[in-house]
């Protein structure tokens, strides 16, 4: 077995907020060629509405560009996918990525604002971010998975299904699918999982089932890091970023999810200090990798049209879209920046297969428990995993953690 | 080893007075829910205004109101399953301030209108203007 799938012992996902790959990563193109971004030249453009050809610029802004929040819900995000004049209910229809603008402008009926939905960050702007893309594996075709807001998108991560729901409303989850962390804790041998939330003010967004309900499962940022220092981490980790702006013990917090409207440099420090926590204790940097993913695109520009895939055995009805149209789950939502860190992949690494935020629960379910029987969801049980499980035969080109030695070249941050 | 330097964000991007989105209303929401599922000696007053919520801190210390019911009701509960004393009531928390300044701006802005009919597009007092 590859020495860096044989070390690995824990897993941790850090999800943020609200950015779609152009808009963080698609500098990255201009550096290497590889990465499905944009550089000046590609034809990637949307139409305003005065049908001019508007084009991705680098004049992405870290606060108050993104007034108010782009539209992400399920109707907003169709007409981004299908564009201007695509009717729901039209069978066979082909996505183009063509709407983001039009729908912005549905917004304020302002020419010159709809058009910021098409800016992206140069890379110097986000040194951690494209730091880490381009240390270690980023993703080219890892989707949000479902055409709609946080909520919904976030129960795949969980559960690997979002019960039908395309909205930001609480998710019950029936009794037969459990989330992950039920199933490592409850696996024979149990293993250890938690939801690192940022504070008790911020706390979570998974309120409805885990927190009132499994309260054990949680603990704060805080507590990870001290996790971090003491060599206590769980086999599993997700950790969630602050989502508002308050007052703690120790001061005023800024919001750190990147959501907008809130500082994306806010987010750089945050994902800095994830990896640093990680990084700093040498027996958990060799057994540890670390996925950084963002829940939904935001409502903001990306170029890639999101692929079908097979459909959920849940549906919501056309009440539930919004557009008129039952949605079956079979496509997913538009392209997220993701990122999988380890001391055991190669710089460079560009990654193309098709994932979405089921992957997450399949690779850990995979990883951690081995062959589950037990009750999932058709688009988990689909979805591609991430990192291959310990033991079996290991095909090298699916392998991200593929190298001999560990490297000692990784990049450190001042966080 | 390349050490790489991380810019912060300014101190001006500190905004509990920005108005609340739609996250953190379902948030808020969500909060609401499962704090009316809790015994009543661990829910606030602000249940019934949480419609009243505008800003982000505001959200915030209602989340956080929430959150602490929530582990304090179960940890009684462990405590009560382990036949252990009882720990002291919770003390419900004034929150409902929240609501009550929600309303005044409500009512100051009412007025306002009344007075000015002109100021009626202005934004309201309580956000505070960004700095480009």
């Amino acid at each position: 077995m590859p020495p860096g799938l044989d070390r690995l012992q824990h897993i941790v996902v850090l999800m943020m907020e609200n950015r779609s790959f152009d808009h963080m990563l698609g500098s990255l193109k201009a550096v290497n060629p590889k990465i499905d971004g944009y550089v000046d030249g590609d034809a990637y453009t949307n139409p305003d509405a005065n049908n001019n050809p508007v084009k991705p610029q680098p004049s992405a802004k870290f606060q108050g560009q993104l007034q108010p929040d782009p539209d992400h819900h399920f109707p907003a995000v169709d007409l981004q996918i299908f564009g201007k004049g695509s009717d729901p209910t039209a069978n066979n229809r082909q996505p183009n990525m063509q709407g983001f603008v039009a729908s912005y402008f549905n917004q304020q009926r302002n020419l010159a604002h709809s058009q910021m939905i098409m800016y992206y960050f140069p890379k110097e702007n986000l040194p951690v971010l494209t730091t880490l893309a381009l240390e270690f594996a980023v993703f080219n075709r890892w989707f949000s998975s479902i055409p709609g807001p946080t909520i919904c998108n976030r129960a795949f991560a969980h559960y690997g299904t979002s019960f039908g729901r395309v909205d930001l409303n609480p998710i019950y989850p029936p009794e037969t699918i459990k989330s992950v962390y039920t199933r490592l804790i409850h696996n024979d041998p149990k293993r250890t999982a938690k939801v690192y939330y940022y504070d008790t003010t911020s706390s979570t967004m998974e309120v409805a089932n885990l927190l009132q309900n499994q309260p054990e499962l949680f603990g704060t940022y805080k507590q990870f890091l001290q996790d971090c220092d003491n060599g206590d981490l769980p086999d599993y980790s997700f950790i969630e970023p602050n989502y508002s702006d308050h007052q703690s013990d120790s001061g005023a917090l800024i919001a750190n999810d990147q959501h907008p409207d809130h500082n994306v440099r806010a987010g750089e420090v945050f994902i800095a200090q994830v990896y640093q926590a990680i990084k700093n204790n040498p027996q958990l940097w060799e057994s540890t990798a670390l996925l950084i993913t963002y829940d939904e695109h935001g409502g903001i520009f990306d170029h890639v049209p999101p692929p079908g895939c097979v459909a959920d055995k849940f549906k919501a009805d056309g009440n539930a879209t919004g557009v008129g149209v039952d949605f079956h789950f079979d496509r997913l939502g538009v392209r997220v920046p993701t990122i999988l860190i380890s001391p055991w992949i190669p710089a460079g690494t560009v990654e193309n297969r098709v994932f979405d935020h089921a992957s997450i629960p399949a690779t850990i379910t995979k990883f951690f428990v081995g062959n589950y029987s037990a009750d999932r969801s058709p688009r988990e049980i689909a979805a591609d995993i991430f990192i291959e499980p310990q033991g079996a035969a290991v095909d090298p080109a699916r392998n991200l953690l593929s190298l001999d030695m560990m490297r000692a070249d990784c990049p450190d941050f001042d966080a | 080893m390349v050490l790489i330097r991380v810019p912060r964000p300014p101190k001006s991007a500190y905004d509990p007075d920005r108005p609340v989105g739609s996250l953190l209303k379902s948030q808020v929401e969500h909060m609401r829910e499962a704090e009316s599922k809790l015994p009543l000696r661990y829910r606030h007053e602000i249940e019934t205004y949480v419609k009243a919520v505008r800003t982000e801190g505001e959200a915030a210390r209602y989340i956080q109101a929430v959150h602490k019911a929530i582990q304090q009701a179960h940890e009684e509960a462990d405590r009560e399953r382990r036949g252990l004393k009882p720990a002291p009531a919770p003390t419900p928390k004034p929150v409902i301030e929240i609501a009550a300044v929600a309303d005044e701006a409500a009512e100051r802005k009412s007025n306002s209108a009344r007075k000015h009919p002109a100021a009626k597009s202005q934004k309201s007092p309580r956000t505070k203007p960004r700095k480009k």
